[in-house]
């Protein structure tokens, strides 16, 4: 029976063979089209493709995070396919960090850095990132949260050392104010500079400039004419800019977590 | 029903930064005053700077005048924080001299307010 299902099975095919491929004769022929061919693995060097168990173990990681803390904890997800973040409200800060450093299942005892992030357009318009490092599970982890101008984040100094410096340098270059900080002051900008540099209206050349003035023996700071007003760039291109990574890891894909929906 | 959830969304539970009332951010605005007034003196002698001791106290009160007119209490804190940076900065000798005589914008031209002067200046 077996073979009879073969040998009509080798005749659809030659047949389909024969329609759409130039007529092969010799039965080597036929044998050799009725083995599908495996799809020729895609060699594109341009962008690295994660491997799909790490995806998997940090995927439950992040479901994990998401089932201990459900009161901080928004959304998780995976960015550039391997890239773990979790988004947490603002007042999760401490909270969160401490469960990632001393859980014995996570152990992101490094504090890599802080950074800050500025989008105008949103309604709490900084975002602060806390990437972390596990050194014993080799493995990485980013913390999200948010906040705008007059909204204090908790410092993190308590749970990481290093945060010290970091949350310095989002003070002076954004502007967010962290409460608790036991020593919180300018770190990048000179003494006597007004205003938060990395803010996107925070225009290229400042808004004044030093020069030394002779008469007076010392520097002296003059407002700066700025030569345009602020103004939207809509970037935006109508033709393809990276054609190389069209099919490159989606930047950011949301991982399932069971979200109670909170009673009213 | 519609009228509280009116009111719930005009009014925006928000975290404080220092001062939970009105009276609270004034009290710390004038204490941060008082810290300034006091250590006039010796930021005058400490910097030589050209300036007599009047003249600065003028100054402080004109920084604080300048924002008078604020009333948000958390922005009001985040001005006082700033300004108490600013002290510490000064009273630490982190600044210096050009540093503390910014604030009198010296080599700056007013800008110009009536016809003739704009004209001659060739703004218009």
């Amino acid at each position: 029976m077996a073979a009879i299902i073969r040998r009509i099975g080798c005749r659809a095919i030659s047949n389909f063979a024969a329609k759409n491929v130039v007529a092969p004769k010799a039965v080597g022929a036929i044998r050799l089209s009725s083995t599908t061919p495996a799809p020729p693995a895609e060699d594109k060097p341009t962008f690295r493709k994660p491997n799909e168990a790490a995806r998997l173990n940090l995927s439950n990681f992040g479901r994990y995070v998401a089932e201990c803390l459900p009161k901080y904890v928004q959304k998780v997800q995976l960015t550039a396919g391997d890239e773990l973040e979790v988004l947490i409200a603002p007042e999760g800060v401490v909270p969160v960090l401490q469960f990632l450093k001393d859980n014995h299942l996570a152990q992101f005892s490094n504090l890599v850095d802080i950074a800050g992030m500025d989008v105008p357009s949103r309604q709490y318009r900084f975002e602060v990132i806390y990437n972390l490092l596990s050194l014993r599970f080799n493995s990485r982890i980013r913390v999200k949260t948010y906040t705008d101008e007059l909204t204090p984040l908790d410092s993190c100094n308590e749970v990481f050392k290093a945060a010290n410096w970091y949350e310095r340098e989002i003070w002076d270059m954004y502007g967010v104010f962290f409460a608790n900080h036991p020593d919180l002051r300018r770190i990048l900008t000179d003494y006597g500079f007004e205003g938060h540099p990395q803010r996107r209206d925070f225009p290229l050349s400042g808004y004044v400039e030093l020069r030394y003035d002779d008469e007076k023996k010392r520097v002296v700071c003059e407002p700066l004419e700025l030569a345009q007003e602020f103004r939207k760039f809509d970037l935006s291109a109508p033709w393809e800019q990276f054609p190389n990574f069209r099919n490159a890891n989606p930047p950011a894909e949301t991982v399932e977590t069971k979200q109670e929906t909170p009673k009213k | 029903m519609a009228g509280r959830e009116a009111v719930r969304k005009a009014v925006q539970q928000v975290r404080p930064i220092l001062s939970v009332d009105r009276e609270e951010a004034r009290k710390r605005a004038l204490n941060l005053y008082k810290a300034w007034y006091r250590q006039i003196p010796y930021i005058v002698m400490d910097y030589d700077i050209p300036k007599s001791v009047e003249e600065c106290r003028a100054k402080l009160r004109e920084e604080f005048e300048r924002h008078r007119n604020v009333t948000d209490v958390r922005v009001v804190d985040m001005l006082v924080i700033k300004g108490q940076m600013e002290l510490k900065e000064t009273v630490e000798i982190w600044k210096q001299k050009g540093h503390i005589m910014r604030y009198w914008k010296e080599s700056q031209d007013p800008k110009p307010t009536d016809f003739l002067s704009k004209f001659l200046q060739g703004v218009n």
